[in-house]
C-alpha cells in the first residue's frame, strides 16, 4: 500500500478569524504527525485548509501523490448518514459484523446510531475511519469525549496504521499513539518540532510529565504509554 | 439600528404591515432600503435565497391553482429581509436585556435568555450543515436533495442534545428561576426616526389607498 512521492506541502499558508490568526508552513511526508495547540488555536482551519476544504487566505497547499483522503470532525454525528448501526457501517463499506465486534458497545445492527452516546459513537467512527486506508487521514481531536481506555485502544489502533499521511490535530495531554514527527501551533505560527524523538526536547506543549522526563534526562523514545512508562522507569541513560 | 426595544418593535410593526397587504410588503420593502444597511442585513445569504426560492415555489403553486400568489411572495419576501435585518442587528445580551425590561426578572430573564441561546444555536447551525456536507463527501457519497433529510435529522438531534447539557450545567450551578440584569440601551434619533416610519407604514398597511389618494375614475 506504501506510494512513494505522496507529501502534503504547505507553503506560506495563512488564515484568520476575529480572534485568531495562523501563519503555517511545513512538508508532511509519510509517517504519523501530532499538531498541537490550544483550544481556538485555528488547528481545525489547519486540517481544513490541509484537506483543500477552505481555501487560504495567503499561501498554497499541495496534495502530491494522495488519492485517498479523509478529514475526521471533532463531532461523530457530522459524519453519520445511516439510519442504524448496520447501514452506518455500510456507508463506510465495511462489514457491520466486524465494526461492532471491534467497537465492543454492546449494540446490534438494527440499533440507531444516533442512540449512541457522543463516546459510543466517536469509537464507531473511528473505528470505521482506521479500518480503511486513506493516502491522507486528517484527524481532528480524535480522542475528545473518550475515555483513558478507549483513548489506549484508539492509538494501538492508529499505530497499525502503516501507509500513508496521518495528522492528528489535539490538545490531549495523557494519551497519545506512536508518533514520528510533532509540530505545534505557538503564537499563531504552525512550528516544526522535528521528528522524534528529539522534537520532544522542543515541543512547548508537551504534557507536564513529558516536561518533568526530559528535564531530569530520561527523555521518552515514544509517546505512547509504553514509551512514557519506559522513560519513568528508566534508571540511567 | 442600535436599541434592541425599537428594533423588536419595528420588526413586530413591520411583519404585520407587510403580512396584512401588498401595499404594506412594498412600503416595508422602502423602509429596509432607507433604514437599514441594505444587502449588508442579510449575514446568511444562502440560507436567505433558500428561504426566497421555497416562497417562489409556494407562489407558483398558488398562481396554478388560482390563488393570488404573486401578493404572497411580495408579502413573504418582506417579511423575510425583515426577518434577516433583525438578526444580523442582533447583539450577545441583547435579547436577555430586552426580555427582562420587557417581562421582568422571573419570565423576562428566563424568556430573553432562552432567546439568546436559541441564536447562539443558529448561529452555529450554518457551519454544523456545512460539516455534514463536507463529511458525507469525503465519505464518498453524492450531496443531494435527498441528503437534507439526514442532515436535517443529525441537526436536530444535536440541537436536541446542546439543549439538554445546557439546561443539566444550568441546573448544576444553581439555575432555578430568573436573574437580575440591570439593562442599559441606547437610543438615537435615527432609531426614533426608523420606529416612526415603522407604524406610519403599518398604519398605511391596514388603509385603503384610495382613502388616501383621488383616483381618476
Amino acid at each position: 500500500m506504501e506510494v512513494a512521492g505522496v507529501r502534503l506541502v504547505i507553503d506560506h499558508v495563512t488564515a484568520s478569524s476575529p480572534s485568531w490568526s495562523l501563519t503555517a508552513n511545513g512538508v508532511f511526508s509519510l509517517g504519523v504527525h501530532l499538531i498541537s495547540g490550544d483550544v481556538g488555536s485555528g488547528k481545525s482551519t489547519l486540517a481544513l485548509m490541509m484537506a483543500g476544504l477552505r481555501a487560504p487566505e495567503c499561501g498554497t497547499v499541495t496534495r502530491e501523490g494522495i488519492s485517498r483522503m479523509m478529514l475526521s470532525f471533532q463531532f461523530p454525528e457530522f459524519h453519520v448518514t445511516g439510519l442504524s448501526i448496520e447501514e452506518e457501517c455500510r456507508s463506510w463499506n465495511l462489514d457491520p459484523e466486524e465494526v461492532i465486534r471491534s467497537v465492543n458497545i454492546g449494540v446490534t445492527g438494527v440499533t440507531p446510531v444516533l442512540s449512541l452516546s457522543r463516546g459510543e459513537l466517536k469509537r464507531l467512527h473511528l473505528t470505521c475511519i482506521l479500518a480503511r486506508n486513506y493516502d491522507l487521514l486528517l484527524l481532528d481531536e480524535p480522542f475528545s469525549s473518550l475515555d483513558c481506555a478507549e483513548k489506549e485502544k484508539i492509538c494501538q489502533k492508529m499505530s497499525l496504521r502503516s501507509s500513508g499521511i496521518t495528522v492528528i490535530f489535539t490538545h490531549e495531554q495523557n494519551v497519545f499513539p506512536h508518533v514520528d514527527h510533532i509540530w505545534e501551533i505557538v503564537d499563531g505560527r504552525l512550528t516544526d518540532c522535528g521528528d522524534m524523538p528529539g522534537a520532544i526536547e522542543r515541543w512547548q506543549h508537551a504534557p507536564p510529565l513529558v516536561k518533568k522526563l526530559v528535564s531530569t534526562g530520561r527523555t521518552p523514545r515514544e509517546l505512547t504509554p509504553e514509551g512514557i512508562r519506559e522513560a519513568a522507569c528508566r534508571t540511567h541513560e | 439600528m442600535q436599541d434592541p426595544r425599537i428594533r423588536l418593535i419595528c420588526a413586530f410593526l413591520l411583519s404585520l404591515a407587510a403580512f396584512v397587504s401588498i401595499t404594506g410588503a412594498i412600503l416595508v420593502f422602502i423602509w429596509w432600503l432607507v433604514f437599514t444597511p441594505r444587502s449588508h442585513s442579510i449575514r446568511y445569504r444562502s440560507a436567505f435565497c433558500a428561504a426566497l426560492v421555497m416562497f417562489v415555489i409556494i407562489s407558483v403553486v398558488m398562481s396554478l391553482t388560482g390563488s393570488d400568489g404573486i401578493s404572497y411572495l411580495v408579502r413573504m419576501a418582506a417579511i423575510l429581509i425583515i426577518g434577516s435585518w433583525v438578526y444580523s442587528e442582533s447583539c450577545t445580551g441583547d435579547f436577555l436585556s430586552l426580555g427582562t425590561w420587557l417581562l421582568g426578572k422571573r419570565t423576562g430573564f428566563e424568556t430573553g435568555m432562552i432567546a439568546g441561546m436559541a441564536m447562539q444555536m443558529a448561529d452555529s447551525l450554518s457551519d454544523d450543515f456545512t460539516r455534514i456536507r463536507i463529511a458525507t463527501r469525503m465519505k464518498g457519497q453524492p450531496w443531494s436533495i435527498r441528503s437534507i433529510v439526514p442532515a436535517g435529522r443529525i441537526i436536530v438531534h444535536d440541537a436536541i442534545r446542546r439543549a439538554d447539557e445546557t439546561a443539566e450545567i444550568l441546573a448544576m450551578r444553581g439555575y432555578r428561576n430568573g436573574g437580575t440584569i440591570c439593562p442599559r440601551f441606547y437610543t438615537s434619533v435615527s432609531d426614533v426616526v426608523a420606529g416612526l416610519f415603522a407604524a406610519i407604514i403599518l398604519i398605511l398597511a391596514y388603509l385603503p389607498v384610495s382613502e388616501f389618494f383621488i383616483l381618476n375614475r
